[in-house]
């Protein structure tokens, strides 16, 4: 069974008067395990698409399948608990709680979930270390660097062990060589555990990280290809 | 999430923003001094007046009196105190102990000094619980005869002839050491109409240390032999006018009323001075007070007058209270502004927290946790600085409000304002509610938040 399936989704926006279409009809089914990009330049309706995915937001027409469970048809409050236990999110602009140290950061999807400090004190280290931040543990965001920042929202993204992780451009404000040492350090990541990662970008370089590209224009899908360059 | 983690995490957001923290809590804390202060000088109001009262009496003590009897009056509708109607009150509720009692006056002898005492019977066994206690000595107990407790003004009413002057014609009250009399003999003379005369040897075993009227100039002993007293001056007697009774002999002093032509009273020797009826709190006392008016007899207690005070008081504390409650509502509204500006300002962390798993009731939660701290934060320096003040105000205001100092020998200096421990931890309450209220709104604009646009334009 895949782990995600998105059927026939539109997605259209009221700007004014004027009607855009973000997404116009995408059919994606993601396999347990995978690691899939979405490539396309910007404007072309990746970030509308994951939003969707994850159940973030509402799609116009269409269905969102996240094991089984149609979630776009769940109310927010419903899709909570999806996000909690079962997905992670990476964004371009980290997205870090300013006022927390890293490792508060990394641990906050823990106390959502109810888990005593000791223990959220404990997995937040050794995500740390994973990320090689251990020593930075105590740093606000503002106190380090962007790809560290990025390190750090991973590790963060990974913590509650979820079972799919959506990542919006993870390396889009880094420069090249930062980009491909977080992007071995994802793909290593989500392999060993087997979990699977949905990332879009309008990156060629970083898309070849991935098992399978989908390239997308205008709110469509209109190529797919096999990755693994990496 | 758990609340502690709540606590801790609303705590620190708190913090990020120091200045206007601390002058939102600042607000907080001036509108719960206002409240406390203005309250407790209501309080202090109240509780002076009552302290002011009990100088005059107990406010767990009904006085029932014998039914007054003059001319052209005769008793009127008044019921008379006999051993059933003792019982009737003694029936009921709320009454806890009462005792009848017999006055008897005459002259007495206090070794070379002459005066006038009342002597009153009372059941000796409750003199504790009709709240009479010794400053020396003891209080009277059953196997007690001719052993009394005299008040502490009893001293007064004795004076040496042979140094020719009355202590009544002295300047000023009299001073006597109410000490002088214990362990003393009193010697009464008792006359009747037959034109006898018996004399009784009283033993003063302790001395009364209330100084109320009621209690400072009589001579306590046990009711048993009082009975006798008064049925040995009644021997020989005819006429019961009210003149004889009450001023005919000033050596013999008794005040049972006259029968009421209309039903057939008592008979004298039946009948009782007056009673003494206790009971555990003011609201019964002033219950059963009204209750036994109700019932025909001739009932007073201090109680009684508490009612118009506490009326005024609670009118002056009602104005005083909204004065500080509109400062509070002031806070109040401080305290939503600052959580909506705080909001404002972490729209985008208000997504992220939501994206990756905070559910309604946590973001709810986050931001009413947050204003209940401010709550109280600003309840709890409030009740310290309205301690502050109640002391500046007692010390200073209460010197301006009565500049001679204590009204009476032996009086407390009044308390202008008084913070019991109900209202602490009313204001505490208060100052948390408010807070709780004033996130209400922020909170919900907070989770209505949609996350994607947040973090789209954030
Ligand atoms: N909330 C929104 N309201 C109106 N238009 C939107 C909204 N979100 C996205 N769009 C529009 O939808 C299109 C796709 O946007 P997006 O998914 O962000 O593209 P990408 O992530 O590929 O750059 C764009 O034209 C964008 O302006
Ligand atoms: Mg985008």
């Amino acid at each position: 069974m895949p782990i995600l399936e998105l059927k026939k989704i539109v997605k259209k926006y009221r700007v004014g008067k004027e009607i855009i279409t973000a997404l116009d009809g995408v059919d994606l089914v993601v396999e347990t395990g995978e690691f899939i990009a979405i490539l396309g330049t910007s404007g072309c309706g990746k970030t509308t698409l994951l939003n969707i995915a994850a159940g973030l937001e509402r799609p116009t027409r269409g269905d969102v399948i996240f094991r089984g469970v149609t979630i776009s048809k769940l109310k927010e409050k419903k899709t909570v608990m999806f996000r909690r236990k079962q997905m992670g999110f990476i964004f371009q602009s980290y997205n870090l709680l300013p006022a927390l140290t890293a490792q508060e950061n990394v641990a906050l999807p823990l106390i959502f979930d109810g888990i005593k400090p000791r223990e959220r004190t404990l997995r937040a280290a050794k995500m740390l270390k994973q990320v090689g931040l251990m020593e930075r543990r105590k740093h606000k965001p503002a106190e380090m660097s962007g790809g560290q920042q990025q390190r750090v929202s991973i590790a963060r993204a990974l913590i509650n062990n979820p079972r799919i992780i959506f990542a919006d451009e993870p390396t889009g404000n880094l420069d090249t060589r930062t980009t491909m040492d977080i992007m071995s350090h994802l793909q290593q990541a989500v392999k060993e555990n087997g979990q699977t990662l949905v990332m879009v970008t309008h990156d060629q370089e970083v898309a070849a990280f991935a098992d399978r590209i989908i390239y997308m224009v205008d709110g469509r899908i209109v190529q797919e290809k096999q990755g693994g360059i990496h | 999430m758990k609340n502690y983690d709540l606590l801790v995490l609303a705590n620190k957001n708190l913090w990020r923003r120091k200045g206007r923290t601390v002058l939102t809590v600042l607000g907080v804390i001036i509108g719960t001094a206002s409240i406390v202060v203005m309250l407790s000088l209501g309080i202090g109001l109240v509780e002076s007046q009552k302290k002011q009262m009990e100088q005059w009496g107990s406010l767990n003590i009904i006085r029932v009196h014998q039914a007054w009897d003059f001319p052209g009056h005769e008793g009127g509708q008044q019921k008379r105190l006999t051993d059933e109607a003792i019982a009737e009150i003694r029936a009921i509720k709320g009454v806890t102990a009462i005792s009848p009692a017999i006055e008897v006056g005459g002259e007495a002898r206090f070794g070379r000094k002459i005066g006038h005492i009342m002597l009153v019977g009372l059941e000796p066994g409750l003199m504790e619980q009709l709240e009479f206690s010794v400053s020396d000595g003891r209080l009277l107990n059953q196997d007690d005869r001719f052993n009394v407790v005299a008040g502490s003004q009893v001293i007064n009413n004795f004076w040496d002839p042979k140094q020719r002057h009355n202590p009544w014609e002295w300047e000023g009250p009299p001073q006597g050491d109410p000490l002088e009399l214990l362990d003393q003999r009193l010697s009464l003379t008792l006359h009747n109409n037959k034109q006898q005369k018996r004399i009784y040897n009283l033993n003063v075993v302790g001395i009364l240390s209330q100084k109320t009227m009621e209690r400072a100039w009589e001579v306590y002993a046990p009711i048993s032999e009082l009975r006798k007293m008064r049925d040995f001056i009644n021997q020989g007697r005819q006429d019961n006018s009210f003149q004889e009774k009450m001023y005919m002999d000033e050596k013999v002093i008794i005040s049972p009323g006259r029968p009421t032509p209309a039903r057939p009273a008592p008979k004298l020797e039946e009948q009782y001075s007056f009673a003494l009826v206790r009971t555990d709190d003011v609201g019964d006392t002033r219950r059963i007070s009204k209750e036994l008016r109700d019932r025909s007899y001739n009932a007073y207690s201090m109680a009684d007058n508490l009612e118009g005070i506490e009326e005024a008081a609670r009118r002056f504390q009602a104005i005083l209270g909204g004065i500080g409650a509109i400062t509070l509502l002031v806070a109040a509204i401080g305290i939503t502004n600052t959580m909506v500006m705080s909001i404002y300002e972490r729209t985008r962390e208000i997504a992220i927290m939501k994206v990756i798993g905070a559910s309604f009731r946590e973001i709810r939660w986050l931001f009413l946790a947050e204003s209940s701290l401010i709550g109280l934060l600003g309840g709890s320096f409030g009740i310290g600085l309205s301690f502050l003040l109640s002391s500046v105000l007692n010390r200073y205001g209460a010197s301006f409000m009565n500049p001679g100092g204590g009204m009476m020998p032996g009086s407390e200096a009044i308390q202008i304002s008084m913070i019991p421990p109900w209202l602490v931890g009313f204001a505490l309450l208060f100052s948390i509610s408010i807070g709780l209220l004033s996130g209400i709104y922020p909170a919900n604009r907070a989770i209505r938040l949609d996350p994607i646009t947040a973090m789209r334009h954030g």
